[in-house]
């Protein structure tokens, strides 16, 4: 079956110019205009198949929202290819802006002062969607969403999880077969978060839409995606199962215990990261932490202690170690 | 009066960086008070080259005088408070400034000052493409020069209390822009700007006479061009000094209320 | 096409469903305009109090001009500035993208995404200004000059909105494009009198710089009877022109925006 989405030897840089502080900087930069080159994507290949839910996972500025927005038309890469659908993206031809959706967390593309339903309506004119067929969009986005009580409100009304629920809504109002998700949890709480995981889940399912999703949330990727595309100062450090990156990288817990008093010795427990008085970090393999956990319960007089996945950096930084040179 | 002394310096220094600031769009702003002006100079100038004598006293360079000076007047009594209270009262700004314990008015007056001090640079060639363009005739004597100062000096208070007092309505109603627009259309034609008050039909000459607008910016500038006889400036003293007391008092009567009615409103 | 004037019916009704939410400012804004007529009518009062004749335009005449003025102002401020000033905003703010995103033309999209709908109460009175004026003069107007005005009235309009566009693209390069758009209000009002009656200097800038002579002294020529056929032609060549060349600007910011090679 023929991908979806086709990427290949994709490159993006911008020239930005550098603007130092101070009024000789100021003064310089009017006579010469002094630039660097922001490589924010270096060759990228990748395929994603119909129906796939794909994660881009990195740190912020690695790339992620860059690669997006070439699929999504709204940049020129500087080399290489893509296609979605078949399309070249940035041609911006109507008859691919029909069948995708971009929703951007944080950005709203509802209007502001009026009912939510009347934003759909707009969407509803500028797609050009039939209207028995949008009726029937709609009952089926607000059974889905639970949007019933928030269609007639004006979008300031609403919470911010209210309002992400219905930005999604609005985006896929024209079915859309790729859904392009940029960050789409951040800034929601821990449950909305969940429910709007657990929507995609649902919408992919029952539709087959593809969905490629940028987040820096692992959480995000590890609820909905079975793929997962790791990018780090543009590049693509790691792409398969997320399975199989977790169990790589994402191998190691870190123990932070607090303790009482006395003397002992932390590195026969584990690998020390860090210790600051009472306040001591272990890293340990992830199948060794119920055994040093409890072992450190048992043998000394733990005022607190917390067992955490090492944050997404590391595991980042880690992918990008074993990528080698 | 001490305290005075001690702050208003420091007002005058945070003004002055602010307004230095934003002088791009100070100068831009400028310009639409600039072309005013020199609209009407033109549409007077016809009209009295037109007819070939004076208009109410005016000719071609008689109006150019005038309206060159009544940019200079302008320029230096007018006021933005109208707009800026609008926008305090939707921020929300207002509770920070009633915190302290400093009536708002001052900042304002700083502010005011200093932003024209800034501008003043941005106005010279301005005037000095206007002088070149329209050939004022211009005769002050230094009599006339120090009576215009006594008389600006009034005008800029008195239109700042005026303006202060109207701002005052935005604490009862958002809808200011449009009592804004009625007070704007009033001072337009009954200050002087139009038309010099001489050139106004009789009726409405006699009713801007009377009322304050025309003190705020035409008054100043007839006494300046030497266009009044002494009785005349002495009677428009008096009427300035007046319509100046019953602003001030109109400031601290509406003041008090907005500040209870802000609070009972909720900040 | 249908589709462009769809679009253009959906967002009138956005900015109706937006304003009933605050139904006072229909009132706030009949109040402004009918004062801001006022002042007009006033001041032109005044100085038809003194002479039969500016520059050669009687008062039914300037009454007119003023007419095409104020529907100019009011189309202005319906539509085309609030949808531009917005677009600015969206520029910085990235909310553009999402006009991107859609599959319809970025250009008419920007456009019209932002109505006040109570401009229309400025445009209707200018019209019966404009009504009055010709009715004024009902036994010399002629269908010659009718069309003339209309055609007119049309090409001044179409410069008007492609000299917005021009400006907003300027965007893609310049952050602070909202002081270039202040110059552009500052200078209209000088559209409020027939700008032959400026010093030539002042008349040039009115007519190549800022184009407020073709937007409101030509078509109150025309209305008028004293419009000249190669003014009339000059002002269609313009309007064709201006409307080219802001497209093909629209799309040289939006290809910048999207980081396209040169």
């Amino acid at each position: 079956m023929a991908p979806v989405v086709d990427v290949a030897h994709l490159v993006k840089s911008y020239v930005v110019p550098v603007r130092k502080a101070g009024l000789r900087a100021a003064l310089t930069s009017l006579v010469r205009r002094e630039t660097r080159t922001v490589d924010a994507v270096r060759d990228i290949t990748f395929r994603v198949g119909p129906g796939e839910i794909v994660g881009f996972l990195g740190p912020n500025g690695a790339g992620k929202t860059t690669t997006l927005k070439m699929l999504t038309g709204l940049l020129y890469p500087t080399a290489g290819e893509a296609r979605v659908l078949g399309f070249e993206p940035w041609r911006r031809q109507r008859a691919y802006l029909e069948r995708i959706t971009l929703v951007m967390g944080q950005r709203n593309q509802l209007v502001w002062d009026i009912p939510v339903i009347d934003s759909f309506e707009r969407n509803r004119a500028i797609y050009r969607i039939e209207r028995a067929a949008y009726r029937r969009r709609v009952d089926e986005l607000v059974e889905l969403l639970e949007l019933g009580p928030l269609l007639e409100k004006p979008v300031r009304n609403l919470s911010l999880g209210e309002r992400m629920k219905c930005e999604i809504a609005a985006a896929l109002l024209h079915a859309p077969e790729v859904l392009f998700l940029d960050e789409p949890t951040i800034g929601l709480d821990v449950s909305m978060q969940r429910r709007l995981r657990a929507f995609i889940r649902e919408y992919n399912a029952r539709t087959g839409a593809t969905v490629l999703l940028t987040s820096h949330y692992m959480a995000d990727v590890e609820a909905l995606c079975r793929r997962v595309l790791v990018i780090h100062h543009g590049r693509l450090l790691f792409d398969g199962e997320l399975a199989s990156l977790v169990r790589r990288f994402a191998a190691y817990k870190t123990i932070a215990v607090q303790v009482n008093g006395k003397d002992f010795d932390p590195s026969r427990f584990g690998e020390v990261v860090s210790r600051d008085g009472g306040r001591i970090a272990l890293r340990v393999t992830k199948e060794d932490a119920p055994r040093v956990t409890s072992e450190l319960l048992r043998e000394l007089e733990v005022a607190d202690l917390t067992v955490e996945d090492p944050p997404i950096d590391e595991v980042i930084d880690s992918v990008f170690a074993n990528a080698g040179p | 009066m001490k305290r005075f002394l001690e702050v208003y310096p420091a007002l005058f220094r945070v003004g002055l960086r602010e307004n230095i600031q934003y002088r791009a769009s100070g100068v831009i702003w400028m310009l639409g008070l600039i072309l005013e002006p020199v609209i009407f100079l033109v549409v007077w100038s016809r009209v009295a080259d037109a007819r070939g004598d004076a208009v109410g006293g005016f000719d071609a360079a008689d109006f150019a005088a005038y309206y060159m000076v009544l940019m200079i007047v302008n320029q230096l009594t007018f006021t933005w408070v109208m707009e800026s209270f609008q926008f305090r009262i939707q921020l929300g700004e207002f509770s920070y400034l009633l915190l302290r314990p400093l009536h708002p008015v001052h900042e304002d007056i700083t502010m005011n000052v200093s932003f024209k001090l800034v501008m003043m640079i941005a106005m010279l060639p301005a005037l000095a493409i206007v002088y070149v363009a329209f050939e004022p005739r211009i005769a002050i004597s230094p009599t006339d020069a120090a009576a215009a100062l006594g008389a600006l000096a009034l005008a800029f208070m008195l239109r700042f209390c005026l303006e202060w007092t109207i701002a005052l309505a935005a604490f009862w109603t958002t809808r200011v822009s449009a009592i804004n627009r009625l007070y704007y259309s009033l001072v337009t034609f009954l200050s002087g700007r139009v038309a010099p008050l001489a050139v106004l039909p009789a009726a409405l000459g006699t009713v801007a006479a009377s009322l304050p607008f025309y003190y705020c910016v035409g008054f100043p500038v007839e006494v300046l061009l030497g266009r009044l006889g002494p009785a005349e400036i002495a009677r428009g003293f008096l009427v300035q000094a007046a319509w100046l007391a019953a602003a001030a008092a109109a400031i601290a009567l509406v003041w008090r209320r907005a500040a209870r009615r802000y609070a009972a409103v909720g900040a | 096409m249908r589709y462009a004037l769809d679009l253009i019916a959906v967002y009138f009704r956005l900015g109706f469903l937006n304003e009933s939410a605050y139904r006072a400012n229909f009132f706030a804004q009949a109040v402004e305009s009918v004062v801001t007529l006022g002042t007009a009518i006033g001041a032109i009062a005044i100085v038809f109090t003194q002479t039969d004749s500016l520059a050669g335009w009687g008062p039914s005449e300037l009454l007119g001009l003023r007419g095409v003025y104020f529907i100019v102002l009011g189309l202005l401020n319906l539509v085309i500035a609030p949808s531009l000033e917005k677009f600015i905003e969206n520029v910085v703010t990235g909310n553009l993208d999402y006009t991107l995103t859609k599959p319809a033309d970025s250009q008419l999209l920007v456009s019209v995404q932002q109505v006040q709908v109570w401009k229309l109460i400025d445009l209707a009175l200018g019209v019966v200004v404009l009504v009055v004026a010709a009715f004024q003069r009902a036994g010399d107007l002629g269908i010659g000059a009718a069309a003339a005005f209309l055609v007119a009235m049309l090409c001044g309009v179409a410069i008007v909105y492609s000299f917005w566009i021009v400006l907003a693209t300027l965007a893609f390069w310049f952050v602070r494009v909202e002081n270039i758009l202040q110059i552009f209000w500052a200078t209209y009002m000088a559209g409020r009198w027939p700008v032959g009656m400026y010093p030539d200097w002042l008349r040039l800038l009115l007519t190549v710089v800022v184009p407020v002579a073709f937007a409101v002294t030509v078509p109150a020529e025309a209305l008028a009877g004293r419009l000249s056929g190669e003014t009339l032609l000059g002002a269609i060549a313009l309007a064709a022109a201006l409307l080219a060349f802001s497209r093909w600007f629209w799309r040289l910011g939006l290809r910048r925006y999207s980081g396209a090679s040169a």
